[in-house]
């Protein structure tokens, strides 16, 4: 009984790790918008932070924790398909936003960074609700092993 | 668990949502058109049929259908679950709510009881065929979270406040009033203000603020108890006014001061938002506290002015406090929802959510809008800034119509052109 509790505390579950990791995110969006509302050039690294963090999150997904997931449930073309369709969909308003930077438009950006605001919460509602709970129920008896990975995990 | 909510081609067709939302507008101009053209006398008072008519043209035709279709929105979304054939029921609801409301509008205004008949079978039909459908879909959701059990109990005071409302309605196509038509109009209004619009609010709440804006979380107590608290206030309000009235002001005090105390949490969270921006949809979040709080004091204090005022505080709650949060709603959801469905389709270069709305006519909007609501709230004592305020309130809806609709023209202008990448291998694609 001790031993359970002593592991419970010591390790997140997959579903509070990553949903931590989202409350992260969008903490450094607020830095990388509040930078921007003042000068759009000084707004540079704090964009390249939250590119780079969600970046390391969709990793972290991708590569360690979709993985583990299709491979227990064989599910390959299933929810799993639709987030990574959604990380890309991302990545490609994360690469419109550098393009703002770059051509210092203030509209395009903010424009840009309120469409990844809506689009990255209606997908990180869907990851909580649903698929973290998912991953959770199915993964439990190797949650420790799987944030163990995420953590030690390093970006390509 | 089914994970219908992850796939945008099973999420509701566009349409469903839109149809709701395009519509809600123009009944508020329909019901600025009414109260141009009514007398002021009239309309102080509450059981007039006048003040009825045009007091539902607002809560059903614009805060109703705004639920509604956020509602068929949100449920794959927030709680994963799908609703059974909302293409079609979701239409089918639609044309009897807008063919019944009319009827109803007119029964009403012009003592035709015919109407008022067809108005009861076509709006409880219209109703009931969206809101029993979502609470069977809500049965079979696993993570029941603070939101999506305040939607469950929204829906359950607006199935409440139907049902009580058919039954008033059929007093006017009938012609026959029983002893307890007052006693049933008080409980279906506040139920349904409060219940249905208040509680759906306060659940959306919970999750939209720390999202959109970066704000605070809502602390454990708030998400986990507050709705169940206001429950019990609406049930015992409801209790008191059958059986002891004269203490009914206590539950009026306990539901008030929830709210109140939300009204001022959101408030306070929305000065320490992470996200700087302040767009038309933070101004109406603002808005809508003030007049909430405004409009719960005077609530209660109406009790000890034996309801005299009740028109005034039914315009600053319905118009204040609800309204004002609907059409703030309206300006996030309707240009992220086209961007959304044209993304699926594989669109690359969409405009950007602040290129679908102009921020000057929404700017234009929103101070028409406060103003007419002003407006109203002085006319109810001096009744000679009730035609002005009325035609503010139409230019107000006007332009919000005009908002809404220009991002579902890009929409329909851009579906028209070939999409930028070939999405069809998402298409047939299943999930259970």
């Amino acid at each position: 009984m001790a031993e359970i509790f002593t592991r419970f505390y010591k390790m997140s579950t997959i579903r509070e790790y990553l949903t931590n990791d989202h409350r992260r995110c969008d903490e450094l969006f607020a830095s990388m918008e509040d930078a921007a509302n003042t000068s759009l050039g000084d707004a540079k690294q704090k964009t390249q932070e939250f590119i780079d963090a969600s970046e390391h999150h969709f990793q972290m997904e991708e590569r360690v924790m979709f993985e583990e997931f299709e491979q227990k449930t064989g599910m390959t073309e299933g929810p799993t398909a639709m987030m990574r369709h959604e990380h890309s969909q991302m990545r490609t308003l994360m690469q419109q936003l550098m393009e703002a930077l770059e051509s210092d438009n203030k509209d395009k950006f903010f424009g840009t960074s309120e469409t990844l605001m809506i689009l990255m919460q209606q997908h990180n509602m869907k990851e909580e609700q649903m698929l973290y709970t998912m991953a959770q129920q199915h993964l439990s008896e190797e949650s420790d092993r799987i944030v163990d990975m995420m953590d030690s995990m390093i970006v390509e | 668990m089914e994970l219908t909510g992850l796939n945008a081609d099973q999420a509701p067709p566009i349409s469903a949502p839109l149809r709701f939302f395009l519509t809600a507008p123009l009944f508020a101009i329909f019901a600025g058109f009414l109260i141009f053209i009514s007398d002021a006398s009239v309309l102080t008072s509450r059981f007039s049929p006048e003040s009825i008519a045009i007091a539902h043209a607002v809560t059903i035709g614009f805060l109703g259908f705004v639920m509604l279709g956020a509602m068929t929105q949100m449920l794959p979304v927030l709680a994963g679950v799908k609703i059974y054939k909302v293409k079609f029921i979701s239409s089918f609801s639609y044309t009897l709510l807008v063919v019944g409301l009319i009827f109803m509008l007119f029964g009403l205004y012009f003592s035709k009881q015919t109407f008022n008949a067809l108005a009861v079978i076509s709006l409880s039909i219209g109703f009931l065929t969206l809101l029993i459908p979502m609470l069977i879909a809500l049965t079979k959701v696993d993570n029941f979270s603070p939101t999506v059990k305040a939607i469950t109990v929204s829906i359950i005071f607006a199935v409440l406040a139907v049902l009580m409302g058919a039954s008033l309605l059929s007093s006017y196509a009938t012609g026959s009033f029983g002893e307890y038509h007052n006693l049933v109009a008080n409980i279906h209004s506040v139920w349904a203000v409060f219940g249905f619009a208040g509680i759906l609010i306060i659940g959306v709440a919970f999750q939209v603020l720390p999202m959109f804006y970066v704000a605070p979380r809502f602390k454990k107590f708030c998400k986990r108890r507050v709705v169940i608290l206001i429950s019990m206030g609406l049930i015992l309000w409801a209790l008191l006014n059958i059986f002891a009235p004269e203490f009914s002001f206590i539950a009026k005090i306990w539901v008030g001061l929830f709210f109140w105390a939300f009204a001022t949490t959101v408030w306070i969270k929305l000065n320490n938002r992470r996200r700087p921006i302040t767009d038309v949809t933070v101004w109406y979040w603002r808005t809508s506290t003030v007049f909430m709080t405004i409009g719960l004091f005077s609530w209660v204090a109406n009790s000890f002015l034996d309801d005299k005022h009740i028109v005034a505080v039914s315009i600053i709650i319905g118009a204040g406090f609800i309204l004002s949060i609907m059409t703030g709603m309206l300006y996030k959801i309707v240009p992220f929802l086209v961007w959304f469905h044209l993304n699926a389709k594989g669109y690359a270069s969409i405009p950007t959510m602040n290129e679908m709305i102009n921020k000057k006519s929404a700017k234009l909007q929103y101070v028409s809008f406060l103003l007419s609501l002003i407006g109203f709230v002085l006319s109810y004592f001096k009744p000679m800034f009730l035609e002005y305020s009325a035609l503010l309130f139409v230019l107000s809806m006007t332009i919000l119509e005009y908002n809404v609709i220009n991002p579902v023209l890009i929409y329909i202008r851009t579906i028209k052109t070939k999409p930028d990448f070939d999405m069809s291998a998402f298409e047939n694609m299943e999930i259970k």
